[in-house]
């Protein structure tokens, strides 16, 4: 058992990195996300095309070339920690994803909540920004914790940019330990936490809205 | 530009030469998965209650961790207790077991979406438990489950790129030694998106051509994959 | 009853029950099935007539009581389940067609994976059944492409394809609109003048009055009353009878016991 639990504690710093890096990810892919589907909704034809072109390209390329891709290009022009860089790679990947995943809540919210707002008086920009994507941010939940673990297993690609997170401490371990095994399945183990407790609320977040609709 | 053409032109052929790998390890690792998620997901539908924590945890493990650390476990981990693979048939077996959970949860959803009173009309007619579901509710999922692998399928030719990091020869690996060659990481690996871009939307066309070919009216609840 | 000569029973059941856990649903029924006969069972929707029903093929397994097909003890223990559904036919209130296969298809499937039958044999039987329905000229259409009306219709065919001794039909009728249960009322009704043995849970008293020699009445799983149609229908002995038949006479189209479960 003590191995296993110096190998947990020698791999709790990669852990806090992998965290940070998934949740910074996912604010960023989040703004790009919402713009783009407000962009692929409302938007005139060149911003609809724009958006659709960044959500079609980046999700035909693995994440792992997008994140090649940004940090060599960031680093092109500005010093950037492989921390920040592959954070932001990580983003503007998962930005493509949650494009597809606020545009099918948006567009699952009735024509009517629209024309209402206009109804109002209210401008369009002002009827997305405060009726429609509050609504469309709900329905969306549910997939953006979907999205949430895909992130989360996502952020280990950031490895190959040598940040510091939980693969990359496991393949320090492994090498100076000689037990890759042991390394590696202990990653796994917190990787298996995190997405279960991430299903877990999935779960909970289903029901409580299942009744509430 | 014609900088990055004259590149092109000269990466384009051992690019290629690692295109073909991508795409053998892509038909490998799905022909692997369907081999073990179909039979999973019978399993888990028909199957004893005794059999289920074991496909939980299989599904667990392989949904619930990074395709990355699978790799690492299978190619640096097993030697430990014995088991050791080819950086081939580590990436294979690997790609194969990984996709197999997922089929399986794309298979089951299917079964699960034949309506029961098909089972009770064929057991109506005197076919047994097993004929029903080979005649009746298989060939109906395995129609209801097209989209669904058709995005797997997308899927797989993506996640097969981080084989190169166990120096699989895969099309990533190819661009990896390209761009420490001529020092040109930006230029490789926008075109290896291209690439990657091409290859995806020629076989999206082609899925899309054969859910059409295939499409039984009444028969075509989409199903969303990973 | 109407005069039937005294045969040996097609079907016979003995005291059958079946509870689901602790619930009875079907209690301690009895009756026998004569060559030809018609018997249309009625009763208020959750009284266990599908439940019964099912029993008598086995896709339900009774709890206690004997049923025989012919001389055989159908219920006895090492009776194969599925060499007695496929001597009886079931046509089901909400079709079940099967979706992937075309009419044709729907028909065959049971004749050539069961039965065994060559391919070309099926087909030749199956067209018989399809003319038979009035369905032959839809034979390549998908299930998705039919009327409800056509759609049970094509179900009649394919219990028909498997040669049974007996026809079980649930509410076969319920789920149409009204102006399509005509064509496969019609249907019944020929099949019961061809002399096909029939069990029918319906309320459709036009129906049981023209095609049934007995009527049955359900009540909570047991049999309240029985007899021939005209008698039941005009003086029925128990009054939980002559109230459920008021129910459904009064013209109400949508009676709360028409809807099956
Ligand atoms: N598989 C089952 N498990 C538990 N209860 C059942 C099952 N099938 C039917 N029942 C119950 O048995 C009762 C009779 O049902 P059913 O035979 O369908 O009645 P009917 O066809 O006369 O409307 C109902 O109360 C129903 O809830
Ligand atoms: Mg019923």
């Amino acid at each position: 058992m003590t191995p296993f639990v110096t190998m947990l504690q020698f791999l709790l710093p990669g852990l806090g990195v992998t965290v940070s890096v998934t949740l910074i990810a996912l604010g960023l892919g989040g703004c790009i996300g919402a713009l783009m589907a407000v962009f692929r909704v409302y938007g005139n034809p060149v911003v609809k095309g724009l958006a659709v072109s960044y959500s079609v390209v980046v999700r035909a390329v693995p994440v792992v070339v997008i994140i090649f891709i940004l940090f060599f290009v960031i680093s092109a022009f500005i010093d950037l920690s492989p921390f920040m860089s592959g954070a932001i790679a990580l983003g503007f990947a998962s930005g493509a994803y949650q494009t597809e995943i606020f545009r099918g809540a948006i567009l699952s919210i009735p024509q009517g909540q629209m024309t209402a707002a206009r109804g109002i008086g209210m401008s369009k920009a002002k009827a997305i920004r405060c009726i429609i994507l509050p609504q469309a941010f709900r329905v969306a939940i549910p997939s953006l914790i979907n999205e949430v673990t895909l992130v989360l297993k996502d952020s280990s690609l950031v490895f190959v940019i040598g940040v510091p997170e939980l693969m990359r401490r496991a393949q320090y371990a492994s090498a100076s330990t000689m037990e890759p095994l042991l390394a590696f399945g202990t990653a796994a183990c917190f990787y298996i936490v995190l997405t279960l407790v991430l299903s877990r609320l999935l779960e909970t977040v289903e029901k409580r809205f299942a009744v509430q609709f | 530009m014609t900088e990055f053409f004259a590149y092109a032109a000269m990466a384009l052929p051992d690019l290629l030469q690692g295109t073909v790998v991508t795409l053998k390890l892509t038909a490998g690792a799905l022909v692997i998965g369907l081999v073990i998620g179909l039979p999973l997901s019978l399993l888990r539908v028909y199957g004893r209650k005794l059999v289920q924590p074991v496909c939980t945890a299989y599904l667990t493990v392989f949904r619930g961790t990074p395709l990355l650390v699978q790799l690492f476990v299978v190619y640096y981990g097993l030697p430990e207790i014995g088991v050791s693979f080819s950086r081939m048939a580590a990436a294979f077996i690997t790609l194969g077991c990984n996709s197999g959970a997922y089929q399986c949860e794309y298979f089951r959803g299917a079964i699960q979406a034949v309506s029961k009173g098909q089972m009770t009309a064929a057991r109506g007619i005197g076919m047994s438990r097993f004929q029903g579901i080979r005649h009746i509710v298989l060939p109906q999922a395995l129609r209801l489950v097209i989209p669904a692998w058709s995005n797997e399928l997308i899927a797989m030719v993506k996640y097969t790129a981080i084989v190169f990091l166990i120096a699989v020869p895969d099309l990533m690996n190819k661009a990896k030694i390209l761009s420490s060659q001529n020092f040109a990481p930006i230029q490789t690996y926008v075109l290896v998106a291209l690439i990657y871009l091409v290859l995806v939307g020629f076989l999206s066309l082609v899925l899309h051509g054969i859910q059409r070919k295939l499409a039984v009216p009444g028969l075509d609840a989409g199903m969303e994959g990973r | 009853m109407k005069d039937k000569p005294m045969t040996r029973p097609v079907l016979r059941i003995e005291n059958l029950c079946k509870s689901f856990g602790a619930t009875p649903v079907v209690r301690d029924v009895s009756f026998d099935v004569h060559p030809s006969e018609v018997i249309v069972i009625i009763g208020s929707s959750g009284t266990g007539k599908s439940t019964l029903l099912q029993c008598l093929n086995l896709l339900h397994r009774p709890t206690s009581g004997r049923i025989f097909l012919e001389d055989q003890e159908i219920t006895a223990s090492g009776m194969n389940e599925d060499t007695v559904r496929r001597q009886m036919g079931m046509v089901f209130q909400e079709f079940n067609l099967f979706n992937h296969l075309t009419v044709l298809g729907n028909v065959t499937v049971g004749m050539t994976k069961v039965l065994g039958m060559p391919a070309e044999d099926a087909e030749k039987k199956a067209m018989n059944e399809l003319e038979r329905v009035g369905m032959a000229d839809h034979r390549h259409k998908y299930p998705a492409q039919l009327s409800g009306g056509q759609k049970q219709r094509v179900g009649i065919a394919r219990a028909l394809g498997m040669s049974p001794k007996v026809m079980l039909f649930d509410e076969p009728t319920s789920a149409l609109d009204p102006e399509l249960t005509g064509e496969v009322l019609t249907v019944m009704q020929k099949l019961a003048a061809e002399g096909m043995t029939m069990i029918i849970v319906s309320h459709e008293m036009g129906f049981a009055r023209e095609a049934a020699d007995r009527v049955i009445f359900m009540e909570n799983g047991r049999i309240e009353e029985q007899g021939p149609p005209d008698r039941m229908f005009t003086h029925p002995e128990s009054e939980r009878t002559r109230k459920f038949l008021s129910i459904i006479t009064t013209g109400n189209t949508d009676p709360p016991i028409g809807k099956a479960t």
